[in-house]
């Protein structure tokens, strides 16, 4: 007995030991050095030796787990294109807010532990301007590649003073996903068009509520996280009237057609609430509808029970970027796979089989990609996409984000200080 | 050090470098950023500067856009005066460049006044040569306007900042904030530890059979990595599986199992428990080390006097053990205070910032901002409040001692 209470102590002490000393190596990494042109070199000796020797190069791709296989195919399809690299995916962690901070701790210690990193639309401009990421614009004039093919949203949030330092992984937008066995023809007309209020929102989430074996009216992300901050952004039309926007959503938190823990929902509670026949409504990316399209584990929905519209406000724009990270050992091979990916070919597989939105332009007209992809053609999904917001534009986003979750989850949890709330919040947008 | 033979000296010389390198190197060097507006996210502030630097990395990426997309415009530039002075803007660029480069393999260097001035007088050239393509249609004029605005960005001003920092500190309403969640957070907790701490110690010091497994088991949540039970509290408080949440809601302490980690007295509240959960044991470890230095003759002699087991607890228990007691008061006060992995990885500090103690925003602001400058302010906060609560146990210790003397 004291033998294994002597080891469990010993190991406790071990693990405390290993988690200092990692703190301590990234705290010491303030200093600049000059170590990354030296070692440039280097590895474009292995690269030839490499590639001499018939070994591939490994690029190593930090990415979020995806709920559908389209980043799985598009990577193997990418292995099998070439014979130079090989793509090996570093899983993320899905909180958006701990894979920033990994990020971020990882490049200020001007780690190459990741040579080419999906970053939200959100991120790109701090990361850019902290210098962490390599200008993509030679690249792009050498492979010939038109911005316009593009999507806008994608390619302007991955600008940064004048430079592009991104491509899009997958551009997104919030949608509205609502059951279209159970809501009346009439409502589902006025949801399409976009042209109702959250309040005509509220109404119908609470007649429905109930129907089909449903728990709840509507589903949507309100833990404190950057989740919240897009839900906000939507309730108060973008923070132009924040008063009224955190009051309905105050009032659907309190309601008994929403979950009572709704103050812990992200995107995975939502979609398996909606998904499973649970709830009405939802709002969710559009990767939701690759999810119920592919039926994955414990789908019970059918595609013809789902139909999409346009958010009140309209939706966020969102989504992922692909950029290099500028202490890559191979930023030749990131090049090539962020090419890949974003390309007609990489985008047509994230859609087909990903159900994302492609973030190359040209596709949303090409057949195979409709066909295989239906939310492209519905007309709720269309006007929606005509409907976007932003979220609040700041170079210190991370910082003004935090804020808007705090506040926003202070006044929704208690239900008071609402006009502190607003101040705050207002106050904070200005600067 | 008086009357010390150098010899002696000699002694103690290591423990003096060790301290010295491992406790106060650190110290100061976080001392140091205090002074410094340093964000390693802005790389006009990613150093320690009192002079002015120049990111000779950001100037050539400047230099190579400057040719790159200048070179395209000329296309449409017509007027030949235009075109001279763009080419002679580029040479002028990549001139500089070189000069200022040659030699130089660091990102960041240090440069003169007359250095300086060149760098400005070429973003002046640099302006004047986009008023002139005004009036041109060119492709590039929108971009080009940020990357001339660059060059002058490649100059970066010193960032101390002296004082400010702590000014800015003083009047954060969140710092205070936590600072008191932290010290609700040890107060309670401290509290309910040592209670229990008690029992449990002496009910381990009791010789019953099997006390060895007893001892062992009772240690178990102490011997397991904060982190993981963090973890393993958030499914028992989870709002709809948690059996903890549950239990609580069907006894009616909460009125739903969703409060308790959605509402801020809910989750500060979780907090303790688990807090308490996983430190009592080692609060009973130390007591117990106290316990068994009581001598046993003087529960013998209480007992012929006739005292019951109460009055032998507050007479002999007590007293004796109080130094006991202190030091380990002094070990989990500082502790709480410095709470992190637990409240991290159950609540982030949610909801609404009910449960950020200091510790958890010094890492928001380090990590998630990479504002090293502030936090290290929020740091030294922290390391003023545990250096008085330190002070005022020691004082309480050596009193103590001082009276058993």
């Amino acid at each position: 007995m004291k033998k294994l209470f002597i080891l469990l102590l010993s190991l406790t002490f071990i693990l405390t030991m290993a988690a200092c000393s990692t703190e301590e190596e990234t705290n010491e990494t303030n200093e600049p050095t000059n170590t990354t042109e030296t070692e440039n070199e280097n590895t474009e000796n292995n690269e030839t030796s490499n590639m001499e020797s018939g070994d591939k190069i490994t690029i190593k791709f930090a990415a979020q787990n995806d709920n559908t296989p389209a980043t799985d195919a598009v990577i193997k399809a990418f292995n099998e294109s070439q014979d130079q690299y090989v793509v090996e995916w570093i899983l993320m962690n899905n909180d958006s807010a701990q894979m920033h901070d990994q990020l971020l701790t990882s490049l200020s210690a001007e780690s190459d532990a990741y040579d080419v990193l999906s970053l939200d639309v959100v991120w790109a401009g701090e990361f850019a301007g902290a210098g962490y990421l390599e200008p993509i614009d030679v690249n792009m004039r050498e492979n010939n590649i038109n911005k316009q093919d593009y999507n806008s949203g994608s390619m302007a949030s991955g600008n940064y003073n004048g430079k592009q330092y991104t491509l899009p992984f997958f551009p997104d937008l919030g949608l509205l996903y609502y059951r279209s066995d159970i809501v009346s023809e009439e409502d589902s007309q006025k949801l399409i068009s976009g042209d109702y209020t959250y309040s005509d929102l509220a109404t119908m989430a609470e007649t429905y509520a109930g129907q089909a074996e449903t728990k709840h009216g509507i589903v949507y992300q309100s833990k404190q996280y950057e989740g919240l901050t897009v839900n906000v952004t939507e309730f108060t039309s973008s923070f132009s009237s924040i008063e009224d926007g955190l009051k309905n959503m105050q009032m659907f938190t309190k309601a008994d057609w929403v979950p009572k823990d709704i103050l812990n929902f992200t995107e995975g509670e939502t979609h398996v609430a909606f998904e499973q026949g649970m709830s009405v409504f939802a709002r969710n990316w559009p990767y939701q509808f690759g999810r119920i399209k592919a039926q994955e584990e414990g789908v019970t929905l059918s595609l013809d029970q789902v139909g999409i519209a346009p958010l009140p406000n309209g939706g966020s724009v969102g989504g992922w970027l692909l950029g290099i990270s500028k202490y890559s050992n191979h930023p030749e091979g990131a090049w090539e796979f962020v090419n890949f990916v974003s390309s007609q070919e990489g985008q047509k597989i994230m859609s087909t089989q990903g159900g994302y939105l492609p973030g190359y332009n040209p596709l949303l007209e090409d057949s195979e990609v409709s066909a295989s992809n239906e939310m492209l053609a519905y007309e709720g999904f269309k006007n929606a996409l005509s409907t976007t917001i932003a979220r609040p534009v700041s170079t210190e986003y991370s910082k003004l984000s935090d804020l808007i979750q705090i506040q926003a989850h202070k006044y929704l949890s208690s239900g008071e200080g609402l006009e502190d709330t607003v101040k705050q919040l207002e106050q904070a947008l200005n600067e | 050090m008086k009357g010390m033979s150098f010899r002696q000296f000699g002694f103690i010389l290591p423990l003096l470098v060790l301290i010295s390198v491992f406790s106060l190197w650190p110290v100061l060097q976080s001392f140091t950023y205090t002074f410094f507006d340093y964000k390693l996210n802005d790389q006009q502030k990613a150093g320690l500067y009192f002079s002015d630097r120049f990111n000779l990395e950001l100037f050539s990426e400047s230099e190579l856009y400057v040719t790159l997309l200048l070179e395209e415009d000329q296309a449409s530039v017509t007027n030949e005066a235009d075109l001279n002075k763009i080419n002679q803007f580029i040479t002028n660029v990549s001139n500089l460049a070189n000069q200022l480069g040659t030699g130089q393999e660091e990102k960041v260097i240090k440069i003169n006044d007359e250095e300086k001035e060149a760098v400005l007088r070429l973003y002046e050239e640099g302006l004047a040569v986009l008023d002139a393509l005004q009036t041109y249609q060119t492709p590039n004029t929108e971009n080009l306007t940020f990357i001339i605005e660059d060059i002058q960005n490649s100059i970066i001003p010193p960032n101390f900042i002296g004082l400010q920092g702590y000014k800015q500190a003083l009047s954060d309403t969140r710092l205070f904030q936590s600072m008191g969640i932290t010290l609700i957070f040890t107060s309670i907790s401290v509290f309910f530890e040592l209670i229990l701490g008690i029992i449990l110690a002496l009910i381990l010091n009791q010789s019953l059979k099997g006390r060895g497994i007893i001892r062992t088991t009772s240690l178990i949540p102490w011997a397991i990595p904060t982190a993981v039970a963090a973890l393993l509290w958030m499914y028992l408080y989870n709002g709809n599986s948690g059996i903890v949440a549950n239990l609580f809601a069907t006894v009616g302490l909460i009125e739903s199992p969703q409060d308790l980690l959605s509402t801020g007295t809910g989750a500060i509240f979780a907090t303790i428990l688990a807090d308490v959960w996983k430190t009592t044991p080692y609060m009973a470890l130390l007591l117990l080390a106290g316990l068994q230095t009581i001598p046993k003759s003087l529960y013998e002699a209480s007992d012929i006097d006739g005292a019951n087991k109460l009055q032998a607890f507050f007479n002999i228990t007590l007293p004796l053990l109080k130094p006991s007691i202190l030091v380990a008061l002094l070990f989990r006060t500082l502790d709480a205070f410095r709470v992190f992995d637990l409240v991290y990885v159950l609540t982030g500090g949610g909801p609404g910032g009910a449960t950020e103690t200091v510790s958890v925003y010094a890492y928001k602001v380090m990590f998630s901002q990479t504002n090293f400058g502030y936090g290290s302010i929020i740091v030294m906060f922290m390391f003023f409040c545990v250096a008085i609560i330190a002070t005022i146990f020691v004082k309480l210790l050596g009193t103590n001692v001082m009276d058993k003397n």
